[in-house]
């Protein structure tokens, strides 16, 4: 029977970019299948840069970036958006949802870059609404409360069952009481659907709910054992 | 889902832009086919009106006009040929057929075209066609007309109907124009004391004898000999009224108007001619002759009428013409142009507001290329909506145009489609979509993912 793979391995990875020379630097970062960790740093330390460079948006200057066991960043053009539509789901602080479709499109619309079967679109995305708890999947997203905008946004994450979760500071705009329910629906979904999360945030009151949290700057030091260190 | 949901929502997030530059390509669009529609349908008509005759002659003031009236039966010709003049002309030359015809009656607006037997069994409606009925059979007594395919639609009649004819026919607006008449037509004079019985309906040709109503010449000239013989019995009443008056008589004025004219009753100045279809004598099987050239300028050279050769004076038409329709093509050719370039910047315009869309495509696996190729479709699509409402408002306009022309000219065009053009027409807007849509696809094609998500930091 075959391990799965890990769901993201970065190796010493190196990042520089602006006229400082701004650079980010990991040694070494596992998050294993289903894991969930939460990475921190202060605001402009380079934490969602981290999250583009992870889903092959940014290359950096030097390192491996390794999902599901696919160096990212040896594909190129198409084949790399192909796999990043595959097997990484991405959550922003602002969702990014597509204005003007509905919820279910907004689902649909990253099941078209999966490797779901093309037949069962529709009913998966129906299934995960209404999972998560969307009454009027036909509702144009912009008329839907911040909340219900929230929940599209993990559906559509995890609508191709990615290896990887990717959330960019998604309570960065919420206050503590919807913030904790926003963690705890991303954390359920990202759970029930198998995925890993790797989730930013500055907001030390999210330390609690990871059962494991990464520094930015602790994860610059060399790590022996090639493991991020534990919470 | 699928790429056309994302086109078609794109299109439907900027409706009025949408809407508007779809209507710039429309516009040239049917800027387009109105005028190819136009230039063909109306060449085709000219080109098969006049049939296979050689040359028409008429008292009408130049060749065109002559043309015009009694080929295109755009209005009846001001001054007639006496009948001695025509024999006269009959003799002059080795001529196939010297067929007499005259315009100037009508029936619900539609032009009465009153010629000889000859015009069924010698005139050719078109290149080796001959006059095929679709009912009935042709004239061979007096008071029998035949419909031309389009009269009959027009009217509803069919054979077996009897109809009264009206004296002259509906004024262009140009001539009421011309000749002070403001407001509405004048009241008709219709020859209620003869009735034609519809013996024939004819099979379409394409010319403008469609829309006539053909009867024999004498039959016409009978219904004029008729309205003189009564105004002469008026003036001879009057003249004897006056008479009586001066003795102290009374007398019943009914003095018989009722006694119908005959064929008996016509007098040379009755017989009066609008215009003469005439054709050289040729060899079997050939349309030409070295005696067309020969006869055309002898008979050029009689001051009180006019000849003229049809393909001449079609040509000469079509020259005028042709150089407007160049300019107007021109003219459409750049309201084509700018549609392409508001294609361009509303799609470039809307790639600012586009970027975060783009830019989370991408992230949900949209490669570049998938990307451009969707902002090209949208083009494209534009260009096809645009296109399509082009075409529809290009039937309409065709048919407003070719209303205009029957009104003010008299001439009957059909417009229609040609499958090519249109492919020529529709294809190449889409196409000038297409090159417009190529900058904000490229534009498109390079939008950073990573910046328009959200800042770096």
């Amino acid at each position: 029977m075959n391990t799965p793979a890990t769901a993201l391995a970065i190796d010493d990875l190196h990042f520089t970019y602006g006229r400082n020379h701004f650079e980010i630097a990991i040694a070494a970062l596992r998050l294993e299948p289903g894991e969930q960790v939460l990475l921190t740093g202060g605001s402009g330390t380079g934490k969602s840069t981290i999250l583009q460079i992870i889903a092959g948006l940014v290359d950096p200057r030097r390192g491996t970036v390794r999902v599901a066991g696919k160096e990212m960043h040896a594909l190129h053009g198409a084949a790399r958006d192909r796999f990043r539509g595959a097997h990484i789901g991405m959550i922003f602080q602002t969702f990014n949802l597509l204005q003007g479709f509905s919820a279910l499109e907004n689902v649909l619309a990253a099941l078209m870059f999966g490797e779901l079967p093309r037949h069962e679109h529709r009913g998966h995305a129906l299934g995960l609404l209404k999972s998560l708890g969307i009454a009027k999947p036909d509702a144009l997203v912009e008329t839907m409360s911040v909340g219900q905008q929230q929940r599209v946004a993990v559906a559509r994450a995890v609508a191709c069952r990615p290896a990887l979760v990717l959330a960019d500071e998604p309570t960065a705009s919420l206050d503590p009481e919807n913030s904790a329910a926003a963690i705890e629906l991303i954390q359920r979904t990202c759970s029930e659907s198998g995925a890993a999360l790797l989730c930013t945030s500055h907001d030390p009151a999210m330390k609690a709910r990871f059962p494991r949290v990464e520094s930015l700057d602790d994860l610059r030091r060399p790590i022996a054992t090639g493991t991020g260190a534990g919470a | 889902m699928n790429d056309f949901t994302i086109i078609r929502r794109s299109l439907a997030a900027r409706k009025l832009s949408t809407v508007f530059t779809s209507l710039s390509v429309a516009v040239a669009v049917a800027l387009m086919l109105v005028l190819f529609m136009m230039r063909d349908s109306g060449r085709a008509a000219f080109e098969r009106g006049s049939g296979n005759m050689h040359m028409l002659v008429s008292a009408d003031s130049d060749p065109l006009t002559a043309i015009l009236n009694s080929v295109f039966l755009a209005a009846p010709p001001r001054r007639p040929l006496e009948h001695a003049k025509f024999e006269q002309l009959a003799a002059k030359a080795p001529w196939e057929y010297f067929i007499p015809t005259q315009i100037g009656d009508s029936y619900r607006g539609l032009p009465v075209f009153a010629t000889t037997g000859d015009f069924f069994t010698k005139f050719k409606p078109g290149p080796d066609e001959t006059w095929r009925l679709k009912s009935g059979r042709f004239f061979d007594k007096d008071f029998e007309i035949v419909l031309g395919f389009r009269a009959a639609e027009a009217t509803g009649l069919k054979v077996g109907d009897k109809i009264a004819l009206t004296h002259g026919m509906p004024k262009t607006r140009a001539q009421m124009q011309e000749e002070g008449i403001s407001g509405e037509q004048p009241a008709p004079h219709v020859h209620e004391e003869y009735k034609f019985e519809v013996v024939g309906i004819l099979e379409p040709t394409g010319g403008a004898h469609d829309r006539a109503l053909i009867t024999g010449i004498t039959s016409a000239w009978i219904l004029h000999a008729h309205d003189r013989r009564e105004k002469e019995e008026h003036l001879r009443d009057a003249g004897a009224g006056n008479k009586e008056e001066e003795h102290g008589h009374e007398h019943d004025h009914d003095h018989g108007h009722e006694a119908l004219t005959t064929e008996a009753d016509l007098i040379d100045s009755d017989k009066k001619i609008t215009g003469v279809y005439a054709r050289v004598m040729t060899r079997p099987g050939s349309d030409s002759s070295a005696m067309i050239p020969v006869v055309f300028s002898q008979m050029r050279t009689d001051p009180t009428i006019t000849v003229a050769q049809p393909t001449q004076e079609i040509n000469k038409l079509f020259a005028i013409v042709g150089s407007v329709d160049q300019i107007l093509i021109a003219m459409a050719a750049v309201v084509a142009a700018s549609s392409g370039i508001s294609i361009l910047l509303a799609l470039y315009n809307s790639m600012e507001q586009r970027r975060r869309q783009i830019a989370v495509l991408r992230v949900l696996g949209a490669s570049a290329g998938r990307i451009f190729r969707l902002v090209l479709a949208e083009s494209l699509l534009l260009g096809a909506i645009g296109a399509a409402f082009g075409v529809v408002a290009a039937l309409i306009g065709a048919r407003i145009v070719a209303s205009e022309m029957k009104a003010r000219l008299g001439l009957v065009i059909e417009p229609s489609i040609a499958p090519l053009m249109g492919v020529y027409v529709v294809g190449g807007a889409i196409l000038l979509a297409g090159i417009a849509g190529l900058l904000p696809a490229f534009v498109a094609y390079r939008t950073s993912v990573a910046k328009n998500l959200r800042p770096l930091g």
